[in-house]
Formats: C-alpha cells, sequence, structure tokens
C-alpha cells in the first residue's frame, strides 16, 4: 500500500468514524451550537441564534431529547472551538446535503430541515 | 511557458501555481539528487512594497515515486508562516537587511519540513528562516553572502533546504510561442508572420530579469530510491483547503477541511501544451496514478496537427512538415510520447538507457539515479539532453539549464518518433526547430552549489 492509499484510507476511516459517532448526535441543535462556539459559519448561525424561529426552538427540544443530554450538546460545541472553525456547505436545499468542514475534515450530511432552515433564515 | 500560469483557475492563484520541477543527480554530491519546484512565477523584482511570499495557507509538496505506481511513496511536505517585526510600518524593511534576524526586516518568513512515507511522518525541521526578496543594493546588501547563502540549511540524514526567491532559469520566447506559434528564428515561414514580412530574429527571453520562489531539497539517493531501482518519479503539487470564508473587517480569513490540491507539476509543458483548456483545472486536481485519463492527449498532441497548418509550404513546395503531416494524418499514435512522458523510455530503445518505471502511464519527472552528472566541461554535456546525446539530462530527470522548449517542440514534431519506427524519416526542419534561446539567454546564472538558481534580480536593477 502506497503513502497516499494509505493518508487516503486512513482520511476515510477517520470519516466513516465521524459519520458513525456524530452523524446521529449531529442533529440540527448540535450543528449550530458547534458552529456557534466556533465563531463560524458565521453569518448563517449568527443569524439563526438571533433568529429565534420557533421553528428552531421546538427542533432543538426533539433533538435534545434525541441526544440524550445538554452537556453533550456543550461538549460537541467545544470540541468544534478547540478544532477551530467548522463551516457548512448546503450543497441541496432539496435533498439536504449539507458539508461540515471542520479541522482537517468534511463530513457530509442530510438533513432536509436544517437545510432548508438555514436557507430560510440567512435570505 | 514550462507550467506558469497554465491553467485557467491556478492563473488566478500564483502564490500556490507551481512553475518548474527540476531533478537530478547533485553533480558536486554524487550520492545525492537535488529536487527543486518552483512557485509564483514571473515575478517582477521592483514589486514592493509587499513583495513576494509563499503561502501561508498553502501546502508546498514534493513526492516521489519509487515503485512505478504514480503514487508517492515519498513526500516532503513544506508549510510557511509569516512573522510582522514591526506591524505599526508600512514598510518591508526599515533599514538595511543584513542578517536573516534583521530587526530592520518587517515581514519574515519561516517554514517546517515533513517526510511522509510508508513509516509515517516525520519531522525534519521547523522555524527554517527563508531569505528576504532582493530589494536592492541599499535594503539587501551582499544579498547571496548574507541572506541567500544563509538560508541554506542541514536537515537530519545528510539533507540540505532552501526556500525562497531565485532568479529564473526557465526561458523561453514566451511573446513569440503564443503569438500563433512564432518561432522567431522561422518565422519567415510562418505563415502569419510571412504576411506580415517579418525576418528571421533571434529568440527573445520573455522570463529573464524576472524571479519565481524555490523550494530545493538536496536529498541522499537512498533515501529516495528503492535497493536495485535506480529510477525515481518526482513531482510536486500544492494544495489549499476546500473551504475558506473571507474575514470581516480586519479579521483573518479563514479556511476549513481537508486539503485539496489546486497545481501539480511533473514534466515541463505537460499540462500547458498537451492538456486541452477544458481539462487544465481537472488536471491540476488529479495525482499521477490516474494520467490514464489524458494518454490520449499525448499520443494525439495537437500542437503536432498545428506546425504544418503555420509553417506551410514557403516557398512553394518546399512542404516544411511533409511527413509530420502525414504521420498526423494517419491517426497513430504517438508512442514515443507516450514512452517519454507517461511511462519512461524502456531499455532496448537507447543503447545503455532507460528510466522506465513500468506499465503505468503517469506524468512524473522519471530520473535515473544510477546514472551520473554530465560536467559542464564534457564535450557530451548537452541543453538539449537525451536528444543531444547527453543521458544526463532531459528526459531523465530535468536539469536547471536543460532547454525544454527546444527539445518538445522537436519531439512532437517527430524526433523522436523513430525510436519507435524506425523507417519513420524526421523532415529535416525539425532539427532546426527552436524558439532561438540557450542558458546564456538568462543574466544571473545557476549556481554551481546548492541550491543552484541563480541569485535573484533586485529591483533597484530590474525595475521593469
Amino acid at each position: 500500500m502506497t503513502v497516499h492509499e494509505d493518508m487516503t484510507a486512513a482520511g476515510e476511516r477517520a470519516v466513516r468514524a465521524m459519520q458513525t459517532a456524530r452523524t446521529a448526535r449531529l442533529t440540527r441543535r448540535v450543528v449550530l451550537r458547534g458552529a456557534a462556539g466556533a465563531g463560524l459559519t458565521a453569518g448563517a448561525v449568527a443569524t439563526v441564534a438571533s433568529a429565534g424561529s420557533p421553528a428552531l426552538a421546538a427542533a432543538g427540544q426533539q433533538d435534545d431529547a434525541a441526544a440524550g443530554s445538554q452537556s453533550q450538546d456543550a461538549g460537541e460545541a467545544g470540541d468544534a472551538g478547540e478544532a477551530g472553525p467548522v463551516i457548512a456547505h448546503v450543497r441541496n436545499a432539496r435533498t439536504g446535503e449539507i458539508d461540515l468542514f471542520r479541522g482537517t475534515s468534511q463530513v457530509r450530511v442530510h438533513d432536509t430541515a436544517l437545510a432548508a432552515h438555514l436557507i430560510r433564515v440567512s435570505r | 511557458m514550462s507550467s506558469h500560469r497554465e491553467a485557467p483557475e491556478i492563473s488566478k492563484d500564483p502564490v500556490a501555481d507551481s512553475t518548474d520541477v527540476y531533478a537530478f543527480v547533485s553533480p558536486d554530491k554524487p550520492s545525492t539528487v537535488t529536487l527543486i519546484a518552483n512557485y509564483i512565477p514571473l515575478q517582477g523584482p521592483a514589486g514592493g512594497p509587499n513583495f513576494y511570499e509563499f503561502g501561508d495557507d498553502v501546502s508546498y509538496e514534493i513526492h516521489v515515486d519509487n515503485n512505478g505506481d504514480g503514487e508517492a511513496d515519498v513526500t516532503y511536505q513544506f508549510r510557511f508562516s509569516t512573522k510582522l517585526q514591526t506591524p505599526s510600518s508600512f514598510l518591508y524593511n526599515t533599514g538595511p537587511i543584513s542578517s536573516l534576524s534583521s530587526p530592520n526586516w518587517n515581514s519574515k518568513q519561516f517554514y517546517s519540513v515533513t517526510r511522509i512515507d510508508r513509516q509515517g511522518s516525520h519531522a525534519l525541521g521547523s522555524h527554517l528562516p527563508c531569505p528576504p526578496c532582493n530589494i536592492g543594493p541599499l535594503s539587501t546588501p551582499n544579498y547571496e553572502a548574507k541572506l541567500g547563502g544563509p538560508a541554506v540549511r542541514s536537515l537530519p540524514g545528510g539533507i540540505q533546504v532552501f526556500a525562497g526567491q531565485r532568479a529564473e532559469q526557465f526561458y523561453v520566447d514566451l511573446g513569440s510561442i503564443f503569438d500563433l506559434l512564432d518561432l522567431r528564428p522561422l518565422q519567415s515561414a510562418n505563415v502569419f508572420a510571412h504576411a506580415l514580412g517579418l525576418p528571421n530574429q533571434p529568440g527573445v527571453n520573455a522570463t529573464n530579469h524576472l524571479n519565481v520562489h524555490t523550494i530545493a531539497l538536496q536529498v541522499p539517493i537512498k533515501q529516495l530510491a528503492r535497493p536495485g531501482k535506480p529510477v525515481i518519479g518526482v513531482w510536486t503539487s500544492a494544495s489549499r483547503r476546500s473551504a475558506s470564508v473571507r474575514g470581516d473587517a480586519g479579521e483573518p480569513s479563514t479556511a476549513s477541511g481537508p486539503w485539496r490540491q489546486v497545481s501539480r507539476l511533473g514534466n515541463p509543458l505537460f499540462n500547458e501544451v498537451l492538456v486541452p483548456l477544458g481539462k487544465k483545472d481537472y488536471w491540476n486536481s488529479q495525482v499521477p496514478a490516474h494520467d490514464k485519463q489524458f494518454a490520449t492527449y499525448v499520443a494525439h498532441p495537437e500542437l503536432a496537427g498545428l506546425f504544418p497548418v503555420v509553417y506551410p509550404a514557403i516557398p512553394p513546395g518546399s512542404a516544411p512538415f511533409a511527413n509530420l503531416a502525414a504521420l498526423v494524418k494517419s491517426g497513430k499514435a504517438r508512442a514515443d510520447l507516450e514512452a517519454i512522458l507517461l511511462t519512461g523510455i524502456p531499455s532496448g530503445i537507447i543503447p545503455g538507457f532507460t528510466n522506465f518505471t513500468g506499465a503505468t502511464q503517469a506524468d512524473m519527472l522519471r530520473l535515473n539515479t544510477s546514472i551520473p552528472a554530465t560536467p559542464k566541461s564534457s564535450p557530451k554535456y548537452s541543453v538539449l539532453g537525451l536528444v543531444g546525446g547527453d543521458p544526463a539530462g532531459f528526459p531523465n530527470g530535468r536539469r536547471i539549464a536543460d532547454d525544454v522548449v527546444t527539445i518538445e517542440l522537436r519531439a512532437i514534431a517527430g524526433l523522436t518518433y523513430p525510436l519507435v519506427a524506425p523507417g519513420y524519416v524526421v523532415d529535416p526542419v525539425v532539427s532546426k526547430l527552436t524558439d532561438g534561446l540557450t542558458g546564456n539567454s538568462v543574466a544571473n546564472k545557476p549556481k554551481n552549489v546548492f541550491p543552484y538558481m541563480g541569485v535573484p534580480y533586485d529591483g533597484y536593477h530590474n525595475p521593469h
């Protein structure tokens, strides 16, 4: 196996691990808090945070339940801060395809509600 | 040019734009090879007050393949960081810069070197100083003795390294060649120049008195080549982070995500002359192992079909490229060019020579490290390299003074086709094809010692 294969394989393993470990927890609220904690995606997150959207609040309550605890969310936000900024790219609002860039990783999530919300609040 | 501004996207990103790659057995240290990757093309030496620097947000790499699969087995990675000495001053320097630690030098750049191989990632050096740009006799007096020379540093394992501004050594009559393939020494036969009555003229080196930024390594051969396999493939690449957000109100920009390759270079002129415009940006994103997808552009180079058109029968009846035109019309693949650029030349084609790396088609500069350097004083030395009878030159690696423009013009025009088709008769005009330049067309000549690239031109004497 060559160096590039090694690096590619390692990268793919890292992405899979992140997806496995986090995608389930990477709910809308976590994504937004993590992003905000990193000072990031800035416009969109700041807008979301200040929008006080009822839909987001409702989604947040559901997400808290799904994630299990408030501290877990805080932990995610803390991680984002340590790893540097997180940048979100809504690739396709219709399918909910969103790329998250953090450190040297890229994670793709599918969340139509989150994508729609980001599009809505960024108008 | 070799690879300066060769693709639409990278032409807008000069900091990450690779211009030339060189790989040769070091003439003064024959147990080592020298690997050079140049970036930031066409620097006017007087380009202040913000003189040229490597990108702090770019990952620069020099790769070596030592098993012929077109993948990197050894990678040297360079990362840069810039420090301001006096942020309150608008000046690059506030007095003469007499040493690399001079407090008068405001904008200093440092770098780290990491080797990545099968055993993992190994930090070879950090906080290594780049020299300043060569500004002029008042700001950078005794440039090479006080600044350029001291920037050559030693790394563990007998490696030498240098990163900083150097004189452009690649020579080409850019203004003429991209003016409808005009070659000044032959332009009375160019159909467009002939219509204007232009006579044959000497070539003009468009890159003379310009600078580039050089990353150079001198590495023991045994750290690169495998035992019994002396041929290595070399290329460079530059990468940027996937996502970036410009800072607001003076805040720094933010970058995140995986590194994405935005520039690469192995053989000179490959992407520039062979790959079509619509594919050039994509080519820059690929690794050599995937170059089979571009092989058709090597096997059927567009340029070969242009010579007979642009240099038709002048005077009438002469048909200078008749045999080339017939070869192009036949549709036969240029197996000679495929070997030279994509696989290396197998043994048995040229007596006593090979730089074959296997069946994998990959654009790499292939260097047979078992072939010693040819002294410049030797009658065998030729800037035309292998086609000039000198096996130590291009396409066996590439030396700084090799005339790769002339070599590749002639090769594409059919000079090397008899290697695979012995019955083919090369058009006599092919041996005269040139843009009319040689190493003497470069004002600041290559140095005889590492990093070999010439002393950069200063802005005071080269204001353009």
